[in-house]
């Protein structure tokens, strides 16, 4: 599924959803330095994951560019002059992506499974939901709602009417497209069409 | 010197002498023990009395439960220890035998959360936490109208752990910290941990203007408290490297995992 080409420009963090309560540790200066203990670095990396994961799920963010992410607030603490550098920040997500609360898109390549920090992709997919738990949502939607059976539209999934209050309306396409191919993999779903009007057939 | 019982007869007459000593020795014995029994007896049901009269504000007034503790270890009574190693066998605490375990079963339980919030925050402090900031992420794991937990709680829990080794209440400067590590402070680093309450962090040239050390001994003392743990670097200041105590944010947080 070659869905990279349409895919809109990644929203920036900046965007303006009420202000996101950033934890203790971001205003204790030391956490923006890579620590050089081993234990300790463990430890940051932790709290570093679970602030990008909390911040990610509070913006609704799907995606992200390491490189404009690392001007915004997520990274960069005005307050107290203090910023993640980019090497870093792709440490953390790699570190996410050990864990699979992370996943890094090679330019150009719509199966970004394989890749990882030093491959240098840009854009990274955050899951705060793991693909496998959006499917579940998807599945339990089409459960609810008796649709079973029918054939629904990619489009109709995250920006119908229908889907309206559910978690996953208005959710990055290419994150739905991988949670709806793990319930093709399980034969729950069928998928069929072109690029821009795909439909999907649950079973 | 007399010579005395030279004969065979001799033995038999000494063996009857220590026969009689031992007797005697056993009824002394009886006696003072009879004693220490009643006298027991009655320490213990007027303690009982006492603790049952006052058994919901034992626990649940901190400050109530830090006196009863003080008073009983005043009269020699550590509420806590298990005395299984005296006759009466049962393993049980004397708080545990007077309030039905609860007061006793609540400083364990509190000591089974200490070792577990210890745990989980000795990657960013390196086994080395605040006694309030301690307090304060174990009162936060609690449900919600449990009752409050005092710093005297915190520190008698922190004992009953003593058996396990590590843990230890240390007073640094003008603060306790909790001591999860076997790992003892040098008079060098306990002096810069101090010396990192005032801002929450110190510097190689802070602490040679303060403590009148040269460069090398900073260097040193800082290089150990990082390999340890318990310091942070940061590298973005305008001049010299930052260490930062990790107290400064451990107190609160919101990594759930580590409260719950």
């Amino acid at each position: 599924m070659a869905t990279t080409t349409t895919s809109p420009p990644p929203p920036q963090p900046q965007s303006s959803s009420p202000s996101f309560p950033f934890p203790r540790e971001y205003f204790f200066p030391a956490f923006f330095t890579r620590q050089t203990n081993i234990t300790i670095h463990h430890a940051q990396l932790t709290k570093w994951s679970a602030l990008i994961l909390a911040y990610a799920r509070h913006h609704r963010l799907f995606r992200i560019t390491i490189s404009a992410a690392a001007e915004s607030d997520l990274f960069f603490n005005r307050g107290i002059d203090r910023r993640l550098s980019p090497p870093d920040i792709r440490e953390v997500l790699d570190f996410m992506r050990k864990d699979g609360r992370a996943e890094f898109l090679r330019p150009g390549d719509a199966d970004a499974s394989s890749s990882s920090a030093a491959d240098g992709g840009d854009v990274v997919f955050l899951y705060w939901r793991k693909p496998e738990e959006w499917a579940a949502l998807v599945e339990a939607f089409v459960e609810e709602t008796a649709q079973k059976g029918s054939v629904l539209t990619v489009y109709e999934l995250t920006e119908g009417e229908n889907t309206r209050g559910t978690e996953f309306h208005g959710m990055d396409n290419q994150v739905l497209m991988k949670a709806l191919n793990i319930l093709v993999k399980r034969g729950k779903a069928q998928i069929f069409g072109s690029e821009d009007s795909l439909g999907v057939k649950f079973f | 010197m007399s010579r005395k019982g030279v004969g065979i007869a001799a033995f038999d007459r000494s063996r009857i002498t220590s026969r009689q000593f031992a007797s005697h020795g056993s009824s002394l014995r009886a006696t003072n023990a009879q004693a220490l029994e009643t006298q027991l007896a009655v320490f213990r049901s007027l303690l009982q009395q006492f603790a049952q009269t006052h058994a919901k504000d034992i626990r649940s007034d901190p400050s109530f439960r830090a006196q009863f503790a003080r008073m009983c270890s005043a009269i020699g009574v550590d509420p806590l220890a298990s005395s299984n190693n005296h006759s009466s066998g049962s393993g049980t605490s004397v708080w545990a035998q007077l309030l039905g375990k609860t007061v006793n079963d609540f400083y364990f339980e509190l000591a089974v959360r200490i070792v577990e919030v210890c745990g989980a925050t000795r990657g960013e402090n390196g086994g080395l936490i605040g006694l309030s900031e301690l307090r304060e992420r174990v009162s936060k794991g609690r449900m919600e109208g449990a009752d409050s937990i005092s710093d005297d709680d915190v520190r008698r829990a922190v004992e009953t752990l003593k058996p396990l080794g590590s843990y230890a209440v240390v007073t640094v400067g003008r603060k306790e910290y909790v001591r999860s590590v076997p790992r003892e402070l040098s008079t060098d680093q306990a002096a810069v941990v101090e010396a990192a309450q005032v801002l929450g962090y110190v510097s190689v040239g802070m602490l040679r203007d303060n403590l009148g050390w040269d460069e090398a001994r900073c260097k040193t003392v800082i290089d150990d408290l990082m390999a340890g743990g318990m310091l942070w670097v940061d590298k973005q200041t305008k001049g010299e490297w930052e260490y930062w105590s990790p107290g400064v944010m451990a107190d609160a947080g919101t990594d759930g995992e580590a409260g719950v």
